[in-house]
């Protein structure tokens, strides 16, 4: 088992049945996993914050739903995150790859790796990185947690962990 | 046809549907016109109410979803046509109150005026049914067969500007308040549970 088929794994267990999803080199081998069977329904999108309205949306289904996309993307959504989550106080747990770090010499990244945390510290929204794969198996513990947040997570996959050569 | 009648013509047809309105006054005439609280009136995130009530179609699929977008949230969100064919939801139906104008900040001219089709930009996404009323009376003959179809289905519901109108006031309740009577609303109708046993 590979380290996206636990973070898929954890994901199931966590009771996540939806999945909505714009695509980023770190997080593309996910995305594919959880497209590979029927647990997860997989939700293709034009553009990320789409995927924070979709996870609103199937909250109120009743359905657990997570949101995957790059760092970048995370960037183009926290208006969204805000006025919609916020706003009316519901939770929405974001997959992010956390492009931009000392690792990741793309250069078009090193915006994000520099302004992308204190840009959540700013709006309040909980985060958490992890780079080793005995982490995963927090996931769905951090899944309870960010519910009684009532507000949008971000879980950030890292390079280190991902063992992406992009 | 002006906005408050279309409310009320939809009203008449709603059946069992969920609603979820796109900030702004379509969402005031719904409320105005229903008091209903299995509708979800967001407050924000403009352009993306359509986006909401994918997720939630896609969640409910044995209950219909409607939801009641606007041109200018539309405008902001085009792509979402896109998701929502590549989805291809049974129980969702698509309505854009088209104004052609932003109603609630002093009736701004809406971007390229005229000269957009949002019908055939939503043919164009893939959404296979998709038509555009401008009568009231045409609507209401419709309405049945739009009910009855399986989704997607995109209507442009093409109303007047109303500069001079007083705007209808939007629900007396919001923030999170919407999340819980909006929820709570939706465990009693459908027997599903939003919230955990302690609440959240």
């Amino acid at each position: 088992m590979d380290v996206n088929d636990k973070i898929h794994a954890q994901l199931v267990k966590a009771g996540v049945r939806l999945a909505a999803s714009l695509p980023d080199d770190w997080v593309n081998t996910l995305i594919r996993r959880i497209s590979k069977d029927n647990q997860i329904h997989h939700v293709p999108v034009c553009r990320e914050a789409e995927t924070i309205a979709i996870c609103a949306g199937a909250f109120f289904g009743g359905v657990r739903s997570v949101a995957i996309f790059g760092n970048t993307g995370l960037l183009t959504c926290t208006g969204e995150m805000a006025t919609l989550c916020l706003r009316h106080a519901i939770p929405v747990f974001c997959i992010v790859s956390g492009r931009g770090s000392i690792d990741d010499h793309k250069v078009y990244q090193e915006v994000q790796g520099r302004r992308t945390i204190p840009l959540l510290q700013a709006y309040d929204y909980p985060f958490r990185i992890i780079d080793r794969q005995e982490e995963i198996e927090d996931i769905p513990n951090a899944y309870e947690w960010h519910r009684l947040q009532k507000r949008p997570f971000v879980l950030f996959l890292t390079k280190k962990l991902l063992g992406t050569a992009a | 046809m002006k906005t408050n009648e279309c409310m009320k013509v939809l009203a008449k047809h709603r059946g069992d549907a969920v609603v979820v309105c796109a900030l702004g006054m379509a969402a005031n005439e719904w409320w105005a016109v229903t008091r209903s609280e299995d509708s979800f009136y967001m407050h924000g995130g403009m352009g993306f109410a359509a986006s909401f009530a994918l997720g939630l179609a896609l969640s409910i699929p044995r209950t219909p979803v409607w939801v009641l977008n606007s041109d200018g949230s539309l405008c902001m969100n085009t792509g979402c046509l896109i998701t929502e064919a590549g989805q291809q939801p049974k129980n969702l139906k698509h309505f854009v109150v088209d104004n052609q104008c932003y109603q609630t900040v002093e009736t701004m001219p809406i971007v390229n005026q005229g000269g957009a089709d949002y019908t055939a930009i939503a043919r164009g996404a893939g959404i296979g049914q998709a038509i555009t009323v401008d009568d009231l009376a045409d609507l209401d003959r419709l309405m049945p067969e739009i009910v009855a179809a399986q989704g997607p289905y995109f209507v442009r519901l093409r109303v007047e500007a109303e500069p001079d109108y007083q705007r209808a006031p939007p629900a007396n309740y919001e923030g999170p308040e919407m999340k819980y009577r909006f929820g709570r609303a939706l465990e009693k109708k459908l027997g599903i549970r939003v919230f955990g046993p302690r609440g959240f």
